[in-house]
């Protein structure tokens, strides 16, 4: 149902590349580390603050952009510039690049196009199923799609040749032939019918009986939703049975139920992480090796698919080694997962041997070559009780146009179908969803990724019948919220906590909301004020995330952490050090992120799909005691503090319980068969003292070096996997069975190597759970109060209120920020940005900041807009992920208050001034 | 090609040739290797590329450098992220910013960090009443833009400094007063 992912071990070893993967190393001495991600090297540290803030008020080097070949030791001492020409036409043939004129203004050293790629035998990794390049004599596939690769060996040259380029007409293009068709990324239909009562199992659901696709098509490519009478329908007749059902019953005549049908329209829009993507490459031809510098949410992914890229080439481009090293992140927001731009990188290089090669797209590039968001249109109905306001029924039909290349769009049309529902709980549900092609930029990741175009108008259409009942929209949204234990669209419920009736409370009681009647009265000549409110839940997870961490302590407690994850703004490194101190008692000195080639120790091996692997397989697989489901996983889907500290965590446990916790008993003098000597979970950390309660403080260094004297664990390295519930194993140690959410454990003893435990049981989660669209959740409510000037349409945001839970906050400061962040992303979605499709958008090459517009602070209610977070419901609760569902609400409320405020629904975005003041003249 | 010698950070670079159309950020960044110096956009709107330029008179501001030639700073003096650390301490700017989280990706960070230091030091000049100091903080850094963030942090951080150091920054009737 989802992208496969391709086998890292199986590929490397057909390949008979070798692949490392690794944070980007020393671009001098004091190696690049201690200024990347360390405090107090080289400049104080304040004592609050981002464990990377003080290498960003510096100015050290920290991007990709930012790294030239002479910054990195044993490189080239110059650095050659790439430039990546793209077409702005997708609807006609497309018959080469003028290079002989381009080569009067500068002349590349290197001009590498379809054919180029095709005489050296590279392929493009599965993921981007289609052509790296677009071949002379066709149609180009989408706007945007590469056309050349150009290397020009200075500088000036590569400058003069990119604004020529711009500016001038220097591809030569023929017949039209209107834009190419191709078959859609995917159709899915989920429906769900609920038993009598919320405890009888359902009548239908995907979980059941498994997610179901039409299959068929019509003349125009749409698929064809009514269940055929054919043989291949199978499995897929039965659950469109149910669902024609769920339509028949909104499209009666049951005066009892008030049935609203609205089709709803988004936009396109582009990421606009402040830092345009960069890379830099080099292939040595002595050596044979590919060095790569990137900046990307997924390294791993990255990495593989530069290996596949070149796995079958000739001889003269196919390195013997690759490796990889990761920048942090300008900005990422979903648009750096999985990114075709690496390849490019890759290809620079090895087009030009010998030669350190920069490949950076200026903003126009960006836009014309970045994954953009998906425009959605949308059909929702649903049917309400007019009595009690409960829900009946629910459908809705959702297109969302991919573009031209092969992404993420089936994951996120599943995404966005199965979150159509928002918080609420309704017993009959059909959604029908297609993800289609089209000649459009490329769509792909995208905070609140689906999700936030569905639940958008799901938002707007509950207030829209909170009027039409009419009934308050917060009571309405309150008897019909999902409770804790209910079922989702997918039949599953949520395996974490569902806050929905303490959300909707805490908006209730709102100044904002109770004072909504006055203010709209008390509204000043010309202008009109309004109130809105909406409320979402957002997925933080995919199915299949992956964690790897290191913690080490030395003998003066000095604390280091090691993980896979990427640093790309949301507070990962401080997080990571914040969740570690919960077990070791200090912050760490040391936190290096988006390594994934220093966890040799477990000796990881994987096979298979891990979404589309059966429970044999699996089974099978994990007799092998270093099987894991998967390795590494791109940070996204807002699983940073859920997924990405959990191997650290659970590492730095370890080394608490079987390290720290000996030496203190030691220091105590507690003998172990002192009942006390068991109570370590009763021991607590304070300014970096361990207290147990009548017992003397112990400072860690004390403890620390101790430990190291006893040759206790003083450092851990694991291996954590979730799908929609973490991997259990087992692990004997000091004579004790120790059971965690992990399944691969390495011990360091004193300041000894790095040694694997064989597990000694391991539950991996069933695979069956991959047919749940969401296990894990986290709530989001948002209210805000508009003014309108009616001369102008001028809307300016006066008060804003957003409420949200995530458990445990690991890094306050992050969370507030991100909910700040995801404010601001709403409001510009809702109000401000947009990208016109085809051959009026970026793919032509002529979109810049100016042109598209973001939220600046003078749009915000920078001083008044408070944020609450609720705090955990219990200790034990663990982090979940919010960075996407604090965008979400945002959107709806804004259109609501519009609605409050101008008695006009608007059903597509944004909502722009020009529009505002064509309903109020 | 024209001659150009700038002084940045207090150290003078040049004279060299420089093409007419070669820009400042590329100047500073591909020549110079001054890469906490960021671009953004190519378009002076989201102005992650701003420097200070020091004038004769002891005035500062800041200007993008993504669309300014780097002949048009000749015989210039500016200030660049990277010069705003003192013997390896943090001006107070940069720790308000690192402690109040101003900032997640950080790619904007050299950007409001110029701005922000202008306004600063624009105020040591010229005092502001108390009451107009979140509209002098949004005025002087709307031009900037954040996309991870949504500014209120950044502001926060400014107005820390200046509360810090009433006498400082504002006018001496409400300096005296509640700093908070």
């Amino acid at each position: 149902m989802r992208p496969s992912r391709r086998d890292f071990i199986k590929l490397t070893a057909a390949s008979g590349i070798a692949l490392t993967v690794a944070p980007l190393m020393a671009a001098e001495q004091p190696p690049f580390l201690a200024r990347e991600t360390l405090p107090g090297r080289g400049v104080r540290r304040p004592p609050l603050g981002r464990v990377d803030g003080v290498a960003k008020v510096t100015g050290a080097k920290l991007y990709a952009s930012d790294f030239r070949a002479a910054d990195l030791p044993g490189w080239p001492a110059d650095t050659a510039h790439a430039l990546l020409v793209r077409t702005p036409h997708a609807d006609r043939l497309y018959e080469g690049l003028d290079i002989d004129r381009l080569a009067s203004i500068a002349k590349p050293a290197v001009v590498l196009t379809s054919a180029g790629i095709a005489a050296a035998g590279i392929h493009a990794p599965p993921f981007y199923a289609g052509n790296l390049f677009s071949p002379v004599g066709q149609t180009p596939a989408y706007l945007g799609e590469p056309v050349a690769l150009l290397v020009f060996e200075h500088f000036d040259d590569f400058d003069r040749a990119r604004l020529a380029l711009r500016d001038g007409d220097f591809l030569r293009f023929g017949d039209k032939t209107g834009p190419l068709q191709k078959p859609n990324y995917g159709a899915f239909r989920f429906t769900r019918i609920a038993g009598p009562t919320p405890d009888s199992p359902d009548v239908y659901s995907p979980l059941q009986e498994g997610w179901i696709s039409p299959g068929f098509t019509d003349d125009s490519g749409r698929p064809i939703w009514r269940p055929l009478p054919v043989p291949e329908g199978g499995q897929y007749v039965t659950g469109a049975q149910h669902g024609e059902a769920v339509r028949a019953l909104l499209a009666g005549s049951d005066p009892d139920l008030l049935v609203l049908e609205r089709d709803f329209e988004t936009q396109s829009v582009d990421p606009m992480f402040l830092e345009p993507e960069a890379g830099l490459s080099w292939f040595d031809p002595a050596s044979g090796r590919l060095s790569l510098v990137l900046g990307v949410q997924s390294p791993l992914e990255a990495a593989e698919a530069i290996a596949f890229l070149l796995s079958k080439a000739d001889v003269q481009h196919r390195p013997a080694a690759i490796d990889t090293n990761f920048a942090y992140v300008g900005g990422g927001f979903g648009g750096r997962d999985h990114t075709p731009f690496p390849l490019y990188v890759a290809l620079a290089a090895m087009f030009f041997p010998g030669k350190a090669v920069r490949l950076a797209h200026d903003r126009f590039q960006q836009f014309q070559g970045g994954i953009k968001r998906h425009p959605f249109k949308m059909t929702t109905r649903i049917g309400v009780d007019r009595a009690s306001g409960l829900m009946a029924a629910f459908a809705a039909d959702h297109e969302l146009d991919g573009g031209g290349l092969a992404n993420y769009s089936p994951s996120v049309a599943v995404v966005g179908a199965t979150g159509a529902l928002g918080i609420y709980d309704v017993p009959k549900v059909d959604v029908t969803t297609v993800a289609r092609h089209s000649r459009g930029v490329t769509a792909g990741s995208m905070r609140g990724y689906g999700a936030l175009q569905t639940m958008t108008a799901l938002e707007v259409l509950v207030d829209e019948l909170a009027a039409a009942l009419p009934m308050d929209p917060i009571e309405l949204r309150r008897r019909n919220a999902l409770k804790t234990g209910g079922r989702t669209m997918t039949g599953n419920p949520y395996s974490v906590s569902v806050r929905t009736p303490e959300i909707l409370d805490k908006l209730e009681q709102h100044p904002i909301w109770r004072q909504r009647a006055a203010e709209k009265e008390a509204a000043r000549p010309g202008f009109l004020v309004g109130t809105g409110v909406a409320c979402a839940t957002k997925d933080f997870g995919t199915g299949a995330d992956c964690a790897l961490g290191t913690v080490a302590i030395d003998p003066e407690g000095r604390v280091s952490i090691h993980a896979d994850a990427v640093e790309m703004g949301n507070g990962i490194g401080t997080a990571l050090a914040n969740r570690v101190a919960m077990h070791v008692g200090r912050v760490a000195d040391e936190v290096t992120v988006a390594q994934v080639d220093v966890f040799d120790a477990l000796a990881l091996v994987t096979s298979g799909d891990p979404y589309s692997i059966t429970q044999a397989a699996q089974d099978e697989a994990a007799r092998d005691p270093r099987w894991v489901p998967e390795i590494s996983s791109a940070t996204s889907a807002s699983i940073g503090a859920h997924v990405g500290t959990q191997a650290s965590a659970e590492a730095a446990r370890v080394i608490f319980r079987f390290g720290l916790w000996p030496a203190a008993l030691d220091l105590w003098g507690i003998a172990p068969s002192d009942p006390r000597s068991k109570q370590w979970a009763e021991a607590f950390w304070q300014d970096e003292h361990l207290l147990m309660s009548g017992l003397s403080p112990l400072p860690l260094p004390k403890i620390a070096a101790r430990a190291h004297a006893m040759g206790g664990v003083t450092g851990a390295m694991t291996h954590a996997f979730s799908r929609w519930a973490w991997s259990q194993a087992s692990f004997a140690i000091d004579g004790n069975e120790w059971t965690a959410d992990i399944d691969a454990l390495a011990l360091r003893r004193g300041s000894g190597p790095f040694e694997r435990l064989e597990r000694t049981a391991v539950a991996f989660p069933p695979t069956d759970y991959n047919r749940i669209g969401t296990a894990f959740t986290s709530l989001c409510g948002t209210l805000v109060r508009i003014e309108i000037e009616r001369a102008t349409g001028a809307l300016r945001i006066a008060k804003a209120y957003s409420v949200l839970e995530c458990g445990p906050m690991l890094a306050p400061e992050v969370v507030l920020g991100q909910a700040h962040g995801g404010f601001a992303m709403g409001v510009g979605y809702a109000l401000l940005e947009t990208l016109p499709p085809y051959e009026d958008g970026p793919g032509n090459g002529q979109w810049n900041l100016g042109r598209y517009v973001v939220a600046r602070g003078s749009d915000l209610p920078l001083h008044d807009f408070d944020v609450e977070v609720l705090p955990p419901i219990s200790p034990k609760e663990a982090p979940k992920g919010m960075a996407e569902v604090v965008m979400i609400p945002v959107v709806p409320a804004l259109l609501n208050a519009i609605s409050d405020a101008t008695g006009h629904r608007f059903q597509s975005l944004p909502v722009t001034a020009d529009m505002l003041k064509g309903v109020l003249a | 090609m024209t001659k150009l010698a700038v002084r940045i950070n207090g150290h003078d670079h040049g004279p060299m040739d420089v093409r007419d159309d070669l820009t400042m950020n590329d100047f500073l960044r591909e020549y110079l290797g001054f890469t906490g110096t960021k671009f953004g956009c190519g378009a002076a709107q989201c102005l992650s590329c701003a420097v200070i330029i020091d004038q004769a008179d002891g005035t500062s501001h800041t200007s993008p450098t993504c669309v300014v030639p780097a002949v048009n700073f000749d015989g210039k003096a500016i200030r660049t992220v990277e010069g705003h650390a003192r013997d390896g301490a943090l001006s107070p700017l940069q720790t308000s910013f690192v402690e109040h989280f101003a900032f997640q990706c950080g790619y904007c960070t050299p950007g409001f960090l110029n701005e922000g230091q202008v306004l600063l030091e624009r105020l040591e000049r010229s005092k502001v009443a108390r009451a107009d100091l979140e509209r002098v903080i949004t005025e002087a850094l709307d031009g900037h833009l954040c996309r991870c963030t949504g500014y209120v942090k950044y502001h926060q951080a400014v107005r820390a400094v200046i509360l810090a150091d009433p006498t400082r920054y504002l006018d001496p009737a409400d300096a005296t007063g509640d700093a908070g």
